[in-house]
């Protein structure tokens, strides 16, 4: 079977700064797959690589077993919703929506028309004149309606409301469940859509510092909460991915417990809470407390 | 859940002739940039043109005072080329970044955008040969003013106009798409080294023909050869400068 997405050592440098450094990850299956973090860590470039809109310093990448780049057969399967795409100055939301077909054959122009007026998106006034929201607005409805094989949304919601985004997690989980497809969500707002994303790539500084499952991901770590001795007893040996104490209380994020450790934890008083995606991105991306506890 | 299925090759969208017409229309989705104000100008412009031969004609107290050839010469008319000289570049320099988020490759944006403006150019060729018709037919809009067929253009057969307004709209339009290239390509750096490139040229070809004392025979090239020859030679032009254009954009990226 051909995957989907392979990235095998994918690397563009812009100087000596390495945008996206060596990374190399494949996608088999169709589902939401979420690109995660900060910005300027290097998600916009590895999706302009992997759509062909940039090229790469060395390393492949292949979309449907064929490189993008330059080739038509691959890319009319694709549509990629850039968070800094531009519009024609003379385009109005219209312009933008009949043309779509002609490019997007799995278009659904009443999905456009509804989401439009849904976001209420201005379909009649010139973009260039349109807030942030509303162009964001735009490009969210084209990467919905192309209901494209492969749809890449680079932060597709800036400027969107709060109301606007809830309605684009719907949209996209409803639509989504019609019609399976591929799907790479790039966001900052990991809580929020959290519970969309399967799988999670999180990218730091240009590097692939994280691939997997969601609730792989969630279960990899734990807060415990309660005595600061019990809990560094419990800890010692594993990675400490943040850590806060006031006094002799501590509620401390362990990564890699076993079972037996957490019935040790409740066994000695020790409150467990869940993690969150964003905590964890947060705690890996930081690069800030990675202390291991000597045991 | 299971992998994608090689999808169904859907005839007409998969052809590369279908995918170069698709970007052709999508200059066109907006027409009023290239395809309708360029008219209303034209027209305004010919207006005042018309305006001005008659307040001449009656201050000159009646068109028997006024020369034969008067109203012969004028540059109305020429104004388009630069207009789509400029639609070009905003083209190439904005249409480029959209096209690329609906998927389109270089090739086929290039091709698409191409064939657009040969279109846009034998409309505009056919539409100022029509209006060069009716101004002769109807002996200069009663004045005997040359606006659509001024100067040399008068004394040509139509096809001839036409195919002269052909070459200069294609001259134009790929000079005016070359340029934009180099935008995309390189931003305003890359326009500081052509315009200093160019310039440089320029000056070095002045000088080369002076020193080899070359004036007289570039003189006799306009005068010895036909108007449509010495615009067929601007194919040489429009074809290197589109070359040019081409291998630019295939490597261009979008930018921010």
């Amino acid at each position: 079977m051909t995957s989907i997405i392979q990235a095998d050592a994918l690397t563009r440098r812009f100087g000596r700064v390495g945008a996206v450094d060596d990374v190399t990850f494949t996608v088999d299956e169709v589902g939401i797959l979420g690109l995660l973090g900060r910005n300027g860590a290097g998600k916009t470039t590895l999706m302009k690589l992997l759509t062909g809109q940039d090229f790469a310093t060395s390393g492949t990448a292949r979309l449907f077993g064929a490189s993008p780049v330059e080739n038509a057969g691959v890319l009319r399967r694709v549509c990629f919703v850039k968070e800094s795409q531009t519009y024609p100055d003379s385009f109005k939301g219209r312009h933008v929506l009949a043309a779509a077909p002609w490019f997007f054959e799995n278009w659904d122009a009443d999905l456009a028309m509804g989401l439009a007026e849904e976001l209420k998106a201005p379909l009649d006034r010139p973009i260039k004149k349109l807030s942030r929201g509303q162009r964001s607005a735009i490009g969210v409805i084209v990467g919905l309606a192309s209901r494209a094989e492969l749809t890449f949304f680079d932060e597709p919601y800036a400027g969107l409301d709060a109301v606007a985004r809830h309605v684009f997690y719907d949209r996209l989980l409803e639509d989504f469940s019609r019609h399976p497809r591929m799907i790479v969500l790039s966001t900052h707002l990991i809580d929020e859509a959290a519970d969309l994303l399967e799988r999670v790539l999180v990218i730091d500084e240009g590097r692939l510092v994280i691939d997997a499952e969601a609730d792989a991901l969630r279960a990899s770590a734990t807060t415990l909460t309660g005595s600061a001795l019990a809990i560094d007893d419990i800890a010692r040996g594993h990675e400490v991915l943040n850590r806060e104490q006031l006094g002799g209380t501590a509620a401390v994020t362990i990564a890699g417990l076993s079972e037996g450790d957490l019935a040790r934890a409740t066994a000695a008083g020790l409150e467990r809470s869940p993690v969150s995606l964003q905590q964890l991105v947060v705690h890996r991306t930081r690069g800030a407390v990675r202390e291991e506890i000597a045991s | 859940m299971t992998g994608l299925a090689p999808a169904p090759a859907r005839v007409g969208v998969a052809s590369a002739a279908g995918r170069i017409w698709r970007v052709n229309r999508l200059h066109a989705v907006n027409p009023w940039p290239s395809l309708i104000l360029p008219w209303l100008i034209t027209g305004v412009i010919f207006g005042l043109t018309y305006a001005i031969w008659r307040l001449v004609a009656s201050v000159a107290g009646g068109l028997e005072n006024i020369d034969d050839n008067a109203f012969q010469y004028g540059g109305g008319a020429s104004w388009i080329l630069f207009y789509m000289m400029v639609v070009a570049v905003q083209a190439m320099n904005q249409t480029f970044r959209f096209a690329l988020g609906f998927s389109v490759t270089r090739r086929d944006y290039y091709l698409g955008t191409a064939l657009h403006f040969a279109l846009v150019s034998v409309m505009y060729a056919a539409g100022f040969t029509a209006l060069a018709a009716v101004e002769q037919a109807t002996s200069g809009w009663g004045i005997d003013g040359a606006f659509f067929a001024p100067g040399f253009f008068a004394d040509l057969p139509f096809a001839q106009v036409a195919y002269v307004y052909l070459m200069l709209f294609l001259l134009f339009s790929s000079l005016g798409a070359a340029m934009a290239t180099v935008y995309v390509r390189w931003k305003s750096a890359g326009m500081l080294v052509v315009f200093g490139v160019l310039g440089a040229g320029i000056v070095a070809a002045l000088w080369l023909i002076t020193v080899a004392h070359g004036w007289a025979p570039v003189g006799r090239f306009f005068t010895t050869n036909s108007i449509p020859v010495i615009a067929s030679w601007s194919l040489v032009v429009s074809g290197l400068s589109c070359t040019v254009g081409y291998g630019l954009l295939r490597r261009a990226t979008p930018g921010e």
